[in-house]
């Protein structure tokens, strides 16, 4: 008990700590795809190091949601990486206290919050972007539920640790048509989330073509380094949630033993890595999709979902 | 051997066609010698096949029997019909472009035919429905050959709706083929298909039913798929007007009803009700059409859809009366129709446009055409003393003696309509003041030929049915009778 | 390997064919370009023939490989071939094709289409036991989608290949349900395709020159009036 209770604060330590890691790779292999040399991979560290010794300038016109949000959308992916598997196959503390599609709120709530802020300070840029964020994640929505619901089918439970032991456990599941389309979806899901290209130019500085990095416009100081930090553990957690929940559930801790975990903390890192490469590749081939075709793309990953489902009823 | 040598001429005939020659003539001349080589030869299957035995070149790969031999001596008959007609009426633009185009259309109509025999002589199942792909093949630059846009667009809808339909009914083939594997296999044949149906299960056999029927239907023109028809008439000339008639009509059907017989039980109930269903359809939707139509051309497309509204309400009504009543139907209408299409060229002599209220007082300005006109819009919309008014009588009869009082209802009343209709259309063309002043052209040999040659059993079916072609109708009752 | 194991990779990687074939139909409703039409119609028939060649390595017949090969000849190499040199470059490069619904409304259209699809398969699906249980239904359901494809654009060459796309998902399913069909007919079935392609490819490119465009979802001039 007391140990299941240390495990999950290790995962969440993990996660704090290696979730600027992962977006400092991410930069430098796309750019050096790109042929440039681009920053060390410790630079996220170094930016949150600096915001966070910095003086923050808050508008007088705000009210208490921009001064809340930061600690919201900081601590929003915290509560969700309470309830996923990341370093263990068994179900930790907090497991029982929400399911896939608690966790899908939580972070809804945090966006909530986040596209509120932005509309809050009166800075046209921000209104902008936070109607355009919503607009993804209103359409990304019913993509997360029919992926739940398909995954969940199977398992007859939504509590991530339950639906990773049948879904894909079992390798000969790995090639069925239905586990390859949820994957494809999933991708889509993430790409469109976390503001990769097609969707969004995460590294642009034109605030009038901002979606996701809009929300982070007025900050400064500690409340930015807060939203910073917040959004690489967003994307962490949404990749720890497709790689140890769909994708590869292999290479998790399976005892109680802290040497297991120990073990198992290099593999998820090596599954990151991973994917990280798949998502240089996409993102250095496609281009940005305009704004009214996202619709398009979102469609697109419903269907998607909804042919996975399909496959798995009625086949 | 007799049918591979059938096969061999008109594929002789159309390679023969394109060697491009100094005279305009040897091109036609080549095309009705082989007509003529080809009734001759269709003349002699179909007598053999009336005394009751079956044609047989290559067994199960080539053959002949009672049913198919009716249609290939209406493809011969008509085949001539259009290929004497065609050498009068269609004459291209001058220069050696002009002379190539038609010696391309001549070789294309010999295609046609060929396909069209094809269907009939050949007993595997997906060789038929790959020479019925090759009917729409070969006649889509035949609807396209005026080479204006509206032809074009014609040709494009027509192409594209009827491989559209084609690969729908490719699909339901395959299924009874599966169908044919469960029961037990065998040879994947029209008599091997017939004797494994009653052992199929039912849900394959509606199934792979309904697909087929939709599939060959749109190819046939019927409601609700027949878009593409009034269409492809009005822009195609009048000899390939005929020939489409000929493959909707009589080509068509008869694939259709070949899978007739298999059907026996529950399964027959349902495939005969959607069989008269869509009879119905098509001869309702074809009436009301035929009240507003506009163009010349349009209007015997229309009636061809009414006619194969009655051949279908007849097919379906089953029993070995009502196939024998759905194949005479058959022949009486494409004799019909084509002596209806050649009377329509001989009036576009005079007229310049097809708009029916731009023609007036025929019967003045050029009485060959005009009393040819009315006699066949007569004939074609069921009016004594010609063959059809036998025919639809017939059907009407065996529906009336099943009990189907609805459906024979429902079908007296659009022919009534149509009837209606067509004399309305027909008897402000013919009669009254003319509106262009009478120049009487000199009418060809080649355009007197064929109205005398379908005008002739047109009449004469009313009084006289030959022997043999008894036998054929009594021969198609026995083998679609269930 | 033994045997049961092979079996069920087999199997599985039918079903996997199977589904990249279904993500080719959609993906086919929601391109823009033709010459990405063309080129997912070239990965559709490439998926028809991995999953003629697993079955043919199931049952241990050379008739489905010969099926395979065919379907790579006709539909890989020389049916792209003929449709690039009948039509003009200046078509492909266009970017935009002309449809009748925007896409969101195309996809979900074709979402229907795929469940009436899997309903129409469903009373047959009991018969088909062994590894092609997932032919039947997604050729049915690319026979639909080829059908709505080219119902629904406006452009010549894309409804030829929502036409040849309509073949695919036939044979799909026939080389399941139909996989003892004589040589003779499959070929002719072939060469039916290239002809198909031919004169569609002819006529696409006479109404270019005569009519001008080939959008012949505009040419609508024959009507009743």
């Amino acid at each position: 008990m007391a140990r299941h209770l240390l495990f999950n604060l290790v995962q969440v330590l993990v996660v704090m700590g290696v979730a600027p890691l992962a977006k400092g790779v991410l930069v430098r292999l796309k750019e050096r795809v790109q042929s440039r040399q681009g920053p060390s991979i410790f630079q996220p560290y170094r930016d949150l190091r600096k915001l966070l010794c910095k003086d923050e300038v808050v508008s007088e016109q705000s009210s208490w949601i921009f001064r809340f949000t930061p600690y919201i959308v900081f601590a929003a992916p915290i509560f969700v990486t309470l309830l996923i598997p990341v370093l263990t196959s068994y179900p930790l503390f907090f497991a029982f206290m929400g399911d896939m599609l608690g966790g899908g709120f939580i972070l809804a709530l945090a966006g909530f919050f986040a596209a509120l802020a932005a509309v809050d300070t009166g800075n046209p840029y921000g209104a902008v972007g936070a109607s355009r964020t919503r607009m993804v994640g209103f359409l990304a929505e019913p993509v997360f539920m029919m992926v739940f619901f398909t995954v969940s089918f199977d398992a007859g439970s939504t509590i991530p640790y339950i639906v990773q032991q049948v879904w894909v456990s079992p390798p000969s599941n790995f090639f069925s048509p239905s586990h390859v389309l949820v994957v494809l979806s999933f991708l889509m899901l993430i790409i469109a989330e976390t503001g990769s290209i097609p969707v969004d130019n995460p590294s642009g500085h034109f605030e009038l073509a901002m979606i996701d990095e809009s929300k982070a416009l007025e900050y400064s100081g500690r409340g930015a380094a807060l939203m910073k930090w917040g959004g690489h553990m967003k994307f962490f957690v949404l990749m720890c949630i497709f790689l140890n929940v769909l994708v590869t559930p292999w290479g998790l801790a399976g005892s109680l033993h802290v040497t297991d975990l120990l073990m198992a903390i290099p593999l998820v890192l090596l599954k990151i890595f991973l994917f990280l490469l798949v998502l240089v590749v996409i993102e250095s081939s496609l281009a940005k999709l305009r704004l009214f075709r996202i619709t398009e793309f979102l469609t697109a990953a419903f269907i998607t979902a909804v042919a996975a489902i399909l496959t798995r009823l009625l086949l | 051997m007799v049918l591979i040598v059938m096969l061999v001429i008109l594929a002789v005939t159309a390679g023969v066609c394109l060697i491009p020659t100094r005279s305009r003539v040897f091109a036609p001349g080549i095309t009705v010698l082989g007509a003529v080589a080809i009734l001759a030869l269709a003349t002699h299957v179909a007598l053999t096949a009336a005394a009751g035995s079956k044609v047989v070149a290559i067994r199960d790969w080539v053959s002949c029997d009672g049913f198919g031999a009716l249609i290939l001596l209406l493809v011969a008959y008509v085949g001539l019909g259009t290929a004497i007609f065609s050498w009068g009426h269609m004459k291209g633009p001058d220069g050696a472009d002009g002379a190539l185009r038609l010696r391309r259309y001549y070789c294309l109509h010999n295609l046609f035919l060929l396909a069209m025999l094809a269907v009939v002589t050949l007993a595997q199942i997906s060789l038929v429905w790959i020479a019925l792909e090759f009917t729409t093949l070969a006649s889509v630059f035949l609807v396209s050959f005026e080479k204006t846009p509206k032809a074009f667009e014609a040709a494009w809808k027509y192409a594209i709706l009827t491989t559209m339909g084609a690969i729908l009914a490719l699909f339901g083939i395959l299924l009874l083929y599966w169908g044919m594997h469960q029961a037990g296999g065998g040879l994947f044949t029209w008599d091997g298909l017939t004797a494994a149906m009653p052992k199929m299960p039912a849900g394959i056999l509606e199934t792979a039913f309904i697909l087929i029927l939709v599939g060959l239907g749109s190819k046939a023109g019927m409601a609700p798929l027949h878009s593409w028809l009034p269409d492809a008439y009005s822009q195609a000339p009048v000899p390939v007007c005929v020939l489409l008639s000929l493959v909707e009509t009589a080509t068509i059907p008869y694939v259709i009803f070949r899978l007739w017989p298999g059907f026996a039980g529950p399964v027959g109930a349902y495939t005969g009700s959607w069989l008269v269903f869509f009879g119905l359809v098509s001869a309702g939707v074809a009436a009301f059409l035929l009240i507003q139509v506009k163009e010349l051309k349009r209007l015997f497309a229309f009636s061809t859809i009414e006619h194969l509204g009655i051949i279908l309400v007849a097919a379906g009504l089953g029993g070995a009366a009502a196939a024998s009543s759905a194949a005479y139907q058959m022949v009486t209408h494409i004799i019909t129709k084509s002596f209806c299409f050649f009377a329509v060229g001989a009036a576009l002599l005079v007229i310049k446009n097809q708009r029916i209220e731009s023609i007036q007082g025929l019967v003045r300005s050029f009485p060959l055409a005009g009393v040819a006109l009315l006699l066949g819009a007569l004939a074609v919309s069921g009016a004594p003393p010609f063959a059809v008014f036998l025919s639809e009588f017939s059907v009407l009869k065996v529906g009336l003696s099943q009990s189907q009082y609805l459906a024979v209802g429902l079908l007296v009343l659009f022919v009534g309509i149509s009837f209606c209709a067509i004399m309305f259309h027909h008897s402000r063309m013919v009669f009254g003041r003319p509106l262009v002043p009478a120049n009487r052209p000199a009418v060809p040999v080649s355009y007197l030929a064929p109205l005398l040659l379908t005008a002739l059993p047109m009449a004469l079916l009313w009084i006289y049915m030959p022997g043999a072609l008894a036998d054929l109708l009594r021969l198609v009752g026995a083998l679609l009778g269930r | 390997m033994p045997a049961d194991v092979f079996h069920s990779t087999v199997t599985q990687l039918n079903a996997l064919m199977g589904g990249f074939f279904l993500l080719s139909c959609f993906a086919m409703v929601a391109t823009r370009q033709i010459l990405a039409c063309l080129k997912i119609f070239v990965v559709q028939s490439i998926f028809l023939a991995a999953s003629a060649c697993l079955l043919g390595s199931l049952h241990t017949s050379w008739h489905l490989f010969e099926v395979a090969m065919i379907t790579v000849a006709s539909k890989v190499i020389l049916i792209p071939w003929l449709l690039r040199r009948s039509i003009s470059h200046d078509i492909y490069a266009r970017r935009e094709v002309s449809q009748v619904f925007n896409i969101p409304t195309s996809l979900l259209m074709a979402l229907a289409l795929a469940l009436f699809a899997f309903f129409l398969a469903r009373p047959l699906l009991p018969r088909l036991a062994g590894p092609s249980w997932v032919n039947l239904p997604i050729g049915l359901l690319g026979l639909f989608i080829g059908a709505f494809v080219v119902a629904a654009r406006r452009e010549a060459i894309p409804q030829v290949i929502g036409i040849l796309a309509m073949e695919n998902g036939v044979f799909l399913a026939g080389i399941a349900i139909a996989s003892s069909l004589p040589l003779i007919a499959e070929l002719a079935a072939a060469l039916d395709a290239l002809v198909v392609t031919l004169v569609f490819g002819l006529l696409a490119s006479r109404i270019h020159s005569h009519v001008g465009t080939t959008t012949v979802g505009d040419l609508a001039t024959l009507k009743e009036e």
